[in-house]
């Protein structure tokens, strides 16, 4: 293990100690309407944003995607579900899932990210094995910036957590932009 | 071979020069706009400058704390001092693990440590699953950008390359053919594979956690099917806090490709049940470069690529001229340090224009970096005769007002009046593939003579 040897080759060598600088948040204020501005930013990225109440939930998935038939829910918001899975779930088995619908805990206006946690997903694979992707998000979680995002988040069991902003894509051949590359073909985000 | 030989080679297909070119200044020109979108811009750059500032005057602290806190939560943390111990790392974890086949997202560390052949050589099959990545590794090139991998290639290449590899149909070209191809391809390679290997976008002391950001998915697809995951980061990945998140991840994507985040930007702090996650430390000569005043803030990268978007140089020379795993201007100012000899010609593809500062999202003084290294270099490594000696008479010519004077009325004289040959040689390096200017008749000194003397 040469753990002692880069630590005392970092105190040899690094410079007298500068001081880290305290954010000073001001600077970032904007007074943006952070519904629309997070709305437009979904579409930016490539997103679909339906705005809608949790009673038209399942009629919405439905008429956006007719023809799926493995289905899993981890959300008490749909009753779409075809195929459940738990915590000991084996996330090979998610191989053929058509589409995924889970709940996000909170969405950022600067970007269009999502914030979901391994407890919204269930199997961490899920979001990201699943052929397309909905995510139910409430209207009153939205804030301002990451840094805002943060603060909002710092409470939380650190297992797993990912921001999603949009479905998966690429731009590696010949700068073409393709979405749908690993991840999630398509995503829906929901606004109740 | 220097730079400039290997960007001769790449200037030879002259339309995918300027495909190279103008791909590349759109990138730059997405980053731009990106940028002004955001409220407090500039600040933010100093910010994430300072903070990188701060953590190396620390960093021996922050690695300890954040070893510390990642064993709290379960993660096996090791150390390597060099290329060759990161590799014998990663093997005795996959001895542990029976592990055959691995799947790999991307990684500049592990690029920088050739674990891929290293891997190879052992039985054990490394996939790349980042596309850009995945298309080098067909094709047995290394990647020429680091988020950009395969941006050298036409649409044509790959579809020739997948029709041999992936046994793909003829399909001129078709990105969305070609993607979906290599979604089926790589989605067989996660379900198969027994262990994923990512880089570390950031490391935070605070929480033992650490940040892998991609826009395919392709780490999370990997991570959460494989039975262990594996993370290789340098030293100087570390930042302070978990709040610090919120201005790198701001910056970082912005920068690089000009989205406001990355699709996917995942946090992991502990294993999934049943799992084992392990973090590699690196240093593989970055407490040396720390240890240099005047270079030490190359360290503060958080390898967005943007400045070799802006770079002229690198725009028309192409990534794999640089002959280095991190190309552009940020890979002039690093390989230096890990070899002089082998990089002396890199500081010297650069028109000093500091463009690459101007963008770069951690306000690394990338310019002024590539000069100092030049006056090390002139010093320690054998310059070519014939710089030496143009340089030699330029500096005694123009120290001397009267010589100067004669040699600027005898060039002006033999650019007008000389035989091309004489003009248009080896000598003259400005006279290659371009004419020099039309001569305008008086030289500046002339012409205000007789104006002062006609007033």
């Amino acid at each position: 293990m040469s753990r002692e040897a880069i630590l005392n080759s970092v105190k040899k060598n690094k410079p007298e100690l500068l001081p880290l600088p305290e954010i000073n948040e001001v600077k970032f204020k904007e007074d943006v309407d952070l519904k629309e501005t997070f709305k437009n930013n979904v579409a930016l990225v490539g997103g679909n944003i339906i705005e809608t109440t949790v009673a038209s939930i399942d009629d919405i998935i439905k008429a956006q995607y007719p023809d799926k038939t493995n289905i899993v829910s981890t959300t008490n918001k749909s009753k779409l579900g075809t195929i459940s899975v738990d915590k000991n779930t084996d996330p090979h088995t998610l191989e053929h899932i058509d589409l995924a619908i889970v709940e996000g805990e909170l969405g950022v206006s600067e970007n269009g990210a999502i914030w979901v946690t391994a407890s919204n997903s269930v199997v961490r694979a899920l979001p990201f094995i699943t052929n397309d992707l909905v995510i139910i998000l409430n209207k009153k979680s939205i804030c301002l910036h990451m840094l805002d995002a943060y603060k909002v988040i710092d409470n939380r069991e650190r297992n797993f957590g990912v921001f999603i902003s949009g479905p998966s894509k690429t731009a590696d051949i010949e700068q073409c932009l393709v979405v749908g590359a690993h991840g999630a073909m398509s995503l829906s985000v929901l606004l109740v | 071979m220097n730079h400039a030989k290997r960007a001769t080679e790449f200037n030879k297909d002259e339309a995918k020069v300027n495909w190279h070119d103008k791909a590349l200044w759109y990138v730059r020109e997405k980053r731009d706009k990106s940028a002004h979108n955001v409220q407090g811009w500039e600040y933010l750059r100093q910010l994430g400058s300072e903070i990188k500032a701060n953590v190396l005057s620390n960093l021996d602290e922050y690695l300890i704390q954040f070893e510390s806190n990642a064993k709290k939560n379960g993660v096996h943390v090791h150390w390597a001092a060099n290329a060759q111990e990161h590799n014998e790392i990663i093997q005795s974890i996959l001895e542990k693990h029976n592990a055959k086949k691995v799947v790999k997202s991307k990684s500049m560390l592990t690029e920088e440590c050739h674990l891929n052949p290293f891997l190879e050589d052992k039985g054990i099959e490394v996939i790349d699953t980042d596309l850009g990545e995945r298309i080098v590794q067909l094709a047995e090139e290394p990647p020429s950008h680091i988020v950009l991998p395969a941006i050298h290639k036409t649409k044509e290449e790959v579809d020739v390359l997948f029709q041999e590899h992936l046994g793909t149909k003829p399909s001129q070209g078709n990105p969305e053919y070609l993607v979906s191809e290599a979604r089926k391809h790589l989605r067989d390679k996660f379900l198969n594979a027994d262990v994923a290997i990512t880089g570390v976008n950031f490391a935070v002391a605070e929480t033992g956690g650490f940040v892998v950001c991609t826009n395919e998915g392709n780490a999370d697809m990997g991570v959460h099917l494989a039975k262990a995951h594996i993370a290789c980061m340098g030293i100087e990945k570390i930042i302070p806090e978990e709040k610090h998140l919120g201005v790198f991840l701001r910056l970082l994507a912005r920068s690089a490709t000009g989205q406001p985040i990355t699709t996917y930007s995942s946090h992991f702090n502990q294993a999934e049940e049943g799992k084992e996650l392990h973090i590699v430390i690196v240093d593989n000569g970055r407490t040396e470069q720390l240890s240099r005043e005047d270079f030490r803030a190359s360290l503060h990268c958080i390898r967005c690529g943007a400045c070799m978007n802006t770079c002229p140089i690198y725009r028309r020379s192409g990534g794999h001229s640089y002959d280095y795993t991190i190309p552009g201007p940020i890979g002039s100012i690093l390989s230096p340090g890990k070899d002089l000899k082998k990089h002396s010609s890199l500081p010297f593809a650069s028109t000093l224009c500091g463009s690459c500062s101007n963008v770069c999202p951690v306000k690394i003084n990338i310019h002024e970096q590539l000069y100092k290294w030049r006056q090390v270099i002139v010093k320690e490594e054998k310059q070519p005769i014939v710089k030496k000696s143009i340089l030699k008479t330029a500096g005694m010519v123009l120290s001397k007002p009267k010589l100067y004077k004669i040699a600027g009325k005898s060039a002006r004289f033999a650019l007008k009046h000389a035989p091309k040959f004489m003009i248009y040689n080896k000598l003259n390096a400005w006279g290659k593939a371009r004419d020099l200017p039309e001569v305008k008749g008086d030289s500046f000194d002339e012409w205000y003579k007789k104006r002062k003397k006609n007033e």
